[in-house]
């Protein structure tokens, strides 16, 4: 594998097998990460994301989750074929995570101190008065006072307790950071600010990050590598550039089209038409083709393969409309 | 960020005991339960130093037997002229060591059961708590007595009998909690940190589930002190001639007509102290928990 990559995910197959019926999570997806880059996930609730971290994490939940097939490369180890020990070790030294709702995500009956010194103490070998005194290191780096390290979670916001998340998450270094919708839960203001501590603590310790979201503006200011996901497939990535500015697929054309355009207030917003396709029951072919405007008959018999864009080394796109050389979305035809 | 780390200095820090307890002192019923037992732990603590067993216990006087309550013998004497009141006081140590010893001992061996049939779920845990169902269906203390019988009269045996009983309460409230707290969030936010599976449940689960244990050991064992005193009744608890409550209680019942005070004093030793762990029980159930009360 490439020595620059952190994190790569080769053809991950995910399926969450019940009683009722078998689940395709995630189908096939193929990520890398580079040093120091942070590569956003984007897509709908759904659509395979957090599986995809969890399975880096190797904490799927199974049962009923199963990964089918797929090789994770976590800086040179397959993260699938690792015992227990390894995986325990791998687990917030070398990769970490913050979850989405800080609110349920910090134990109610430690001190936020001693939470954050635990994984100190597991990871670095120090005693628990060394690892409280780096706890309280963490929480300054976070920009909370060290004198409220002996306070409880209950006794903070949501916004502070997502910056102890962030502590507890970058306390041991770890080489890539997962952010699972590290803001859903706070409130505008609250996540620019979140974000912002989060960009600049992964520049000061060059990490890389993989932040999961469906909040395009999230993306736009955080991430320099963006991969759309849909169905459990990546339907398209690239630099942030390549996709927000050339996007190539429909499905990306239709998320930028439902959001709102400051310049033009009075304009409609344009939907995309229908819903996400149930993931226990997936249309052949392309799972966007049912709701996609462009659509051809050739989009329901063979499931698109991610391409490269032509003249791009960096912008990928799965969809079968370019086989025809001509063919353009509709934002990209007129201007360019 | 400057500000908000300022102003916050000023927060006061509680812990949650230190909640808890600000909440439990406002409960009279509480306070009083509490206050009684204290003196009830002070009065079989300090026993053997104000009696001296040979004599004052088990020494027997007939020249002063079967006298009614009187300035010499506060609570009377019985029919080997004991004094009841010493006796009785005395009986205090063997209901609290049986009835604190007896729940300890299920709750380990019921939070070991019940952590793990709540937290590895399926087969494991239909196994153990189907057996404990199993055993709930038997009354209790025919338990006791079928396992007194086999080990012998004696109080370490009346305590094991007594805890089986225990573990499977505490193991029923234990996987329940478990099977909650689980899938919280910060569980799975410590699987993700790295954590072995066992230091999740002991650091994590476990103290989460502490409130409905708390208020559990509180109300059984003031059941395990009856349930001990009923064994004892029916000569198959504490043996004779130890003043446990309910073998004065038995031994009192042949002079129920004439000396009834033999009677009722033990009795009422026993239901003032199964009353005040409820009193107690209860407050610290609300205290606890404040959205449950009314």
């Amino acid at each position: 594998m490439n020595e620059d990559l952190v994190l790569q995910i080769k053809d991950l197959v995910v399926h969450y097998e019940t009683e009722d019926a078998d689940v395709h999570a995630v189908n096939g997806i193929d990520i890398e990460i580079a040093k120091k880059r942070t590569l956003g996930l984007v897509g709908e609730t759904g659509a395979g994301k957090t599986t995809t971290a969890l399975s880096i994490l190797n904490l799927v939940p199974n049962p009923p989750g199963v990964i089918k097939q797929g090789e994770i490369w976590l800086d040179g180890e397959n993260v699938l074929e690792m015992k227990p020990h390894e995986l325990e070790h791998m687990r917030g030294n070398d990769v970490a995570m913050i979850f989405q709702d800080p609110m349920t995500a910090l134990n109610p009956v430690m001190t936020v101190g001693d939470q954050i010194g635990e994984s100190i103490m597991l990871h670095q070998g120090l005693d628990k008065k060394a690892a409280f005194e780096k706890a309280k290191e963490m929480l300054k780096m976070v920009g909370i006072a060290e004198s409220r390290a002996y306070d409880y979670p209950h006794q903070f916001s949501g916004g502070m307790k997502q910056r102890v998340v962030i502590a507890i998450a970058l306390a041991c270094n770890p080489k890539l950071l997962i952010a699972d919708e590290p803001t859903t839960a706070l409130d505008v203001t609250i996540q620019a600010q979140v974000l912002e501590l989060m960009k600049q603590l992964i520049r000061e310790k060059e990490m890389s990050m993989l932040l999961i979201t469906h909040d395009l503006g999230v993306v736009a200011e955080v991430c320099e590598d963006v991969a759309v996901v849909y169905a459990g497939r990546i339907v398209e990535k690239g630099t942030a550039d390549d996709v927000f500015n050339h996007m190539r697929h429909p499905y990306t054309e239709g998320l930028f089209d439902s959001l709102p355009n400051l310049k033009q207030r009075g304009e409609e917003l344009v939907p995309i038409q229908g819903l996400m396709p149930d993931p226990s029951d997936l249309p052949p072919g392309c799972a966007f083709a049912p709701r996609c405007p462009y659509a051809t008959e050739a989009c329901t018999k063979a499931v698109p393969a991610l391409q490269s864009v032509e003249g791009s080394a960096t912008h990928f796109v799965a969809c079968t409309a370019y086989a025809d050389p001509d063919f353009k979305l509709r934002r990209n035809r007129d201007g360019k | 960020m400057a500000t908000e780390t300022k102003a916050t200095t000023k927060v006061k820090s509680r812990t949650l005991f230190q909640e808890t307890w600000r909440r439990l002192i406002k409960n009279r019923g509480a306070i009083v339960g509490m206050v009684f037992l204290i003196l009830l732990i002070a009065v079989a603590v300090l026993s053997p130093v104000l009696f001296d067993y040979e004599t004052d216990i088990i020494g027997q006087n007939m020249a002063e037997a079967l006298q009614p309550p009187n300035a010499a013998h506060w609570f009377g004497t019985d029919e080997y002229g004991r004094d009841l009141f010493a006796r009785v006081l005395y009986g205090a140590r063997y209901s609290l060591i049986i009835g604190v010893g007896a729940v300890m001992l299920g709750l380990i061996v019921g939070t070991i059961l019940g952590s793990a049939a709540g937290f590895k779920g399926g087969i494991t845990d239909s196994i153990i708590m189907r057996g404990i169902d199993i055993f709930y269906s038997i009354p209790n203390i025919m338990t006791a007595v079928v396992i007194v019988s086999l080990l012998g009269t004696s109080t370490v045996n009346l305590m094991i009998a007594l805890a089986f009983s225990c573990a499977s309460s505490f193991a029923r409230i234990v996987r329940a909690s478990v099977m909650t707290i689980r899938d919280q969030e910060y569980v799975e936010s410590s699987y993700a940190m790295g954590l072995p599976t066992w230091k999740i449940i002991v650091k994590h689960i476990l103290p989460n589930c502490l409130s409905p244990i708390i208020v559990q050991i509180t109300l059984l064992i003031g059941t395990t002190i009856i349930s001990a005193s009923s064994l004892s009744f029916l000569g198959i608890g504490v043996p004779a001639p130890a003043p446990e409550w309910g073998a004065l209680l038995s031994a009192g019942r042949g002079h129920i007509r004439d000396a009834s005070y033999m009677c009722v004093i033990p009795g009422l030793a026993i239901m003032f102290t199964v009353l005040a762990l409820n009193l107690l029980g209860d407050g610290l159930r609300d205290a606890l928990d404040p959205k449950l009360k009314k």
